[in-house]
């Protein structure tokens, strides 16, 4: 780890906590928990942001949430949120429309490794509202196609009305480079893809450890877990696989200690961390 | 530049031109025999000679509640930064609370290259005048090397018997002291106490950490299983006391605040304690750190693992205030040996 005693401040501190005042362009239910949200900053400001980085969202007088950036970095003027409901804030953005202001600071985090992809083939595991930050990566390699390899996403949801993205998931399907596997815990009537855990769909995929790179995000630790032991099932070595961690987080600029995972700060070293990161952690996963 | 002698009523004169022009927070009787830091409304309300107090000064840099920013929701959304604080002096800082305030700076302003313009804000415009002071049980500055800490200080005073030996540091501390009247060399006498006084200090310290805290990244990594952290845990009630009386501690919650009416309110942060339950939850249900355990060895490892790694020393100085006012009579330093002693 590195001494930062001596490292100067940044340049002029005084907008850290303040939001930019945005607005909401389009939203619209995804799923019965899922609100896709297009957002403009004032001023035609661009985001500026790489694939699996966040912002922290707010509306004034309910507080504020981290939310993954869910567009690719090629759209410009506007970008896009994928908001799971689960409490306060997030219940609040669910009744944005579109015209309403919306607070943003941000984008925050590392961010995926873009660079690491070109000519590599790349394997997506999306566990739930994880394919909310990976559909930035998806959609960045669909912009330069030809940049990169096989792309193959895994997603896994609770029931069929749960998947995310569906049409768009039908149009990545049109390109033969693209695959797509979904699995869902409880069938429906009428499903007819996989049942069970993100994982019962590792035995259907085959791909080239040698040239593969895996960005995932699967929900509670220990699906990271069984996901790691999967990809090492297939011969990915840890330094192949790159993961978005969930943590809590209160300030998204490394002051408030919420999101420490042992010496690191998830909101600035992360929220992506590579495999063997995450294997020297203890509190990782 | 040579110290100077000051009188009581020198020192409440300093005071005095102190606060013609910043608020004054000082070290003030409370009980019989507890002290506090207090904005004082008069030079003679302030202390010249206290063990410690229950809350450090950082409550003038990083204070237990604070607005981010304030905000009006109606008739359009806007925010606003908190209004620029006033100008402080902080009278009668101890040489681990001015180590503390050092590594504060550093956690605010500097960690991440990222600053943190609240804090920044009452910083810049922040005297400091430092008190010399004597160990008492729980003190073990000398193990984490503040016991001597002058940095930080405009203006450092050392008590002598009825007098005190002045060291301005800053052009700050110049100009306080002139305010005092005509430089007076100190007697020989004062000088050679002055002169002992690290040493007796020293002397008189029982408390030690067996190990330096350079060491203590790997060993209690090495001890990262050891069952020292359940048996604290054990006995910790979970209270954040400790961590609300550190002056080294400076996580933070956040939430808004809105006033009567919902047409405006505040963004605003409060003191937060990893020994908390909630501290690591996420909705959805899960928490990182839902065992006490766990929550106990983070505060052990964030002070003395990770924070020492990334800062260069332990994020403690020894004041002995978690010990002095832990709700279960926990020791900072007795758990931190114990973890020496199982790794010998
Ligand atoms: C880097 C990152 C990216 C994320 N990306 C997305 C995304 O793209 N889409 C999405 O739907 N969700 C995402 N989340 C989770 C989302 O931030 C939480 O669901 C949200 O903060 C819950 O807030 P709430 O007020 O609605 O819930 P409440 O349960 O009311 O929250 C209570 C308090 O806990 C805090 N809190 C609870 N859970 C979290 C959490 N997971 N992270 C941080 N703070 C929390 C909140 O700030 C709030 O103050 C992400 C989280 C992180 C850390
Ligand atoms: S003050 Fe003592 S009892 Fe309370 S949380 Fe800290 S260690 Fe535990
Ligand atoms: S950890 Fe305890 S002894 Fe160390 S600075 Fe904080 S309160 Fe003082
Ligand atoms: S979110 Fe505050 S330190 Fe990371």
């Amino acid at each position: 780890m590195t001494q930062t005693r001596s490292r100067r401040a940044g340049p002029d501190p005084s907008g850290l906590y303040l939001p930019r005042t945005a607005r909401v362009v389009r939203a619209e239910n995804l799923t019965r928990q899922d609100r896709l949200i297009e957002i403009a900053l004032p001023e035609g400001q661009a985001l500026g942001h790489r694939p699996g980085q966040f912002v922290q969202v707010s509306l004034l007088g309910y507080g504020e949430a981290p939310i993954s950036v869910s567009s690719g970095p090629q759209q410009t003027g506007s970008f896009e949120l994928c908001v799971r409901r689960l409490g306060n804030v997030t219940t609040a953005l669910h009744a944005l429309q579109p015209g309403d202001p919306v607070g943003i600071r941000g984008p925050f985090g590392n961010g995926f490794p873009m660079d690491h992809l070109v000519g590599r083939d790349c394997l997506v595991v999306a566990g739930g509202i994880g394919l909310a930050p990976l559909r930035s990566v998806i959609h960045s390699i669909l912009a330069r196609r030809e940049r990169y390899g096989r792309l193959i996403v895994l997603h896994g949801a609770r029931r069929e009305e749960d998947i995310l993205f569906r049409d768009e998931i039908a149009e990545w399907q049109q390109d033969p480079r693209n695959e797509v596997l979904l699995t869902v815990d409880e069938p429906t009537p009428g499903w007819k893809g996989r049942v069970g855990v993100i994982t019962t769909l590792f035995p259907e995929i085959e791909v080239d450890p040698a040239n593969l790179v895996v960005v995932a995000m699967v929900g509670p630790p220990v699906m990271y877990r069984f996901v790691i032991l999967e990809l090492r099932g297939l011969g990915i070595k840890n330094d192949q696989m790159f993961m978005s961690l969930e943590r809590r987080m209160k300030c998204g600029v490394g002051k408030c200690g919420h999101c420490q995972i042992d010496g690191r700060c998830v909101c600035v070293d992360g929220p992506v961390f590579s495999g063997t990161e995450i294997m020297a952690m203890h509190e990782a996963i | 530049m040579a110290p100077s002698a000051l009188s009581a009523a020198d020192v409440r004169s300093v005071l005095a031109r102190a606060m013609e022009s910043t608020a004054v927070l000082a070290p003030v009787r409370r009980g019989r025999s507890s002290f506090a830091f207090q904005w004082i409304a008069d030079p003679a309300e302030a202390v010249f000679s206290y063990p410690r107090t229950i809350l450090p000064p950082k409550q003038a840099l990083l204070p237990p509640r604070e607005d981010l920013f304030v905000f009006q929701r109606a008739p359009e959304p806007a925010v606003r930064p908190p209004a620029a604080p006033d100008p402080i002096t902080l009278f009668g800082v101890h040489p681990c609370d001015l180590a503390a305030i050092g590594q504060l700076d550093w956690a605010m302003q500097e960690r991440h290259g990222i600053c943190d313009p609240n804090y920044a804000a009452r910083r810049a415009h922040t005297t400091i005048i430092g008190l010399e002071c004597l160990p008492d049980e729980y003190c073990f500055c000398p193990s984490v090397g503040t016991a001597h800490t002058r940095a930080g200080a405009d203006l450092f005073l050392t008590p002598v018997g009825e007098e005190f030996v002045a060291e301005a540091l800053t052009e700050k501390g110049e100009a306080l002291l002139a305010s005092a009247g005509e430089k007076r060399a100190p007697s020989a006498e004062a000088r050679d106490t002055w002169e002992h006084w690290a040493e007796d200090k020293e002397s008189r310290v029982s408390r030690r950490l067996k190990a330096q805290p350079k060491e203590l990244p790997d060993l209690l990594e090495a001890e990262y299983e050891s069952e020292v952290w359940e048996a604290t845990a054990a006995r910790c009630y979970s209270c954040g006391t400790c961590t609300s009386v550190c002056p080294t501690c400076f996580c933070f919650d956040v939430e808004d605040v809105v006033e009567v009416g919902l047409a405006s309110g505040a963004r605003r942060r409060q003191y937060d304690s990893c020994q908390f339950l909630e501290f690591a939850s996420v909705a959805g249900g899960h928490n990182f750190r839902g065992e006490r355990p766990d929550r106990v060895r983070h505060r052990w490892f964030r002070k003395f693992v990770h924070l020492n790694r990334e800062y260069g020393d332990a994020f403690c100085v020894g004041c002995g205030r978690c010990t002095k006012f832990c709700t279960a009579d926990i020791g900072l330093v007795e758990v931190l040996n114990s973890i020496v002693e199982a790794s010998e």
